[in-house]
């Protein structure tokens, strides 16, 4: 609470818990899944931005996103800990690829400074 | 619902925990991240907040990606200086690489430290990407001063 402001003694305030999660505990798994959902958009917007300039590497990003969605809804908060150890694992290896596809498309696709020939 | 005032700590239940939030039922499983006789896993809304911590850097990752491509690619050659959207450009690409597997190992440290009701260790993250677009910032103005002066 700032200095200087009284105390908000009502019941209502009282009933507050310290933590806003606690109002709602269930909706941490709620949050979680949109987290997900967030992430999958992400790649697809990737996809999107690759397909311009780099067709095959855009497609197959734009490949990956369904998976992560389906992630997303198989994602739940009685998962068992190894499985979601490996969904994230998963996400993990799928961001460093798109990141290796997007650095090869950047050094020897159009206009780049590497050419093979 | 715990009670106003109750203990605020993250840890593995019986040890130091939120004092009656939800229980996990994970307690019977056995996962990746390394684990030690006597480890228990922690309340299960400190698990989701953890994962949607990775999830949340795994989106800047893939930020950082789009930024990079878009550089290259979308913005036009600097005047004199044919290196310059590459050299910007092919950093944050790389950086965004680092912060995906970066998160996947904090996310293990910290599952790890909620586990054994350790403190949750400093995250190197806002380090590496402080350090990095303040790198890529200043290269920014170096490549448009020497296009400028060409």
């Amino acid at each position: 609470m700032p200095p200087g402001q009284p105390e908000d003694r009502s019941p209502d305030a009282a009933a507050l818990p310290d933590d806003p999660e606690d109002l709602s505990p269930g909706t941490a798994a709620e949050r979680t899944r949109l987290a997900w959902e967030r992430t999958a958009i992400t790649f697809g917007v990737v996809g999107l931005a690759m397909l311009r300039d780099e067709p095959v590497a855009g497609l197959i990003v734009l490949g990956v996103t369904p998976l992560i969605w389906a992630l997303a809804r198989y994602v739940s908060a009685t998962a068992p800990p190894e499985t979601r150890a490996r969904r994230l694992l998963l996400v993990t290896v799928a961001v460093t690829g798109v990141a290796v596809v997007a650095a090869v498309a950047a050094l020897l696709g159009h206009g780049a400074p590497i050419r093979l020939r | 619902m715990p009670p106003r005032g109750a203990d605020v700590t993250i840890g593995a239940p019986g040890k130091r925990r939120r004092g009656g939030g939800a229980t996990s039922s994970h307690d019977e499983h056995r996962e990746s991240p390394p684990r030690e006789p006597g480890d228990k896993e922690p309340d299960v809304r400190f698990t989701l907040a953890n994962e949607r911590t990775f999830l949340a850097w795994n989106r800047t990752a893939l930020a950082l990606v789009v930024a990079g491509l878009g550089i290259v690619q979308l913005l036009p050659p600097f005047p004199g200086v044919p290196w310059g959207r590459h050299a910007l450009g092919v950093p944050l690409i790389v950086l965004g690489a680092v912060v995906s597997v970066t998160a996947y190992l904090e996310w293990r440290t910290t599952q790890r430290a909620m586990r054994r009701s350790e403190p949750i260790p400093q995250s190197l993250l806002p380090r590496i990407l402080v350090a990095t677009i303040t790198g890529v910032a200043a290269l920014s103005a170096v490549v448009l001063l020497v296009s400028a002066v060409r």
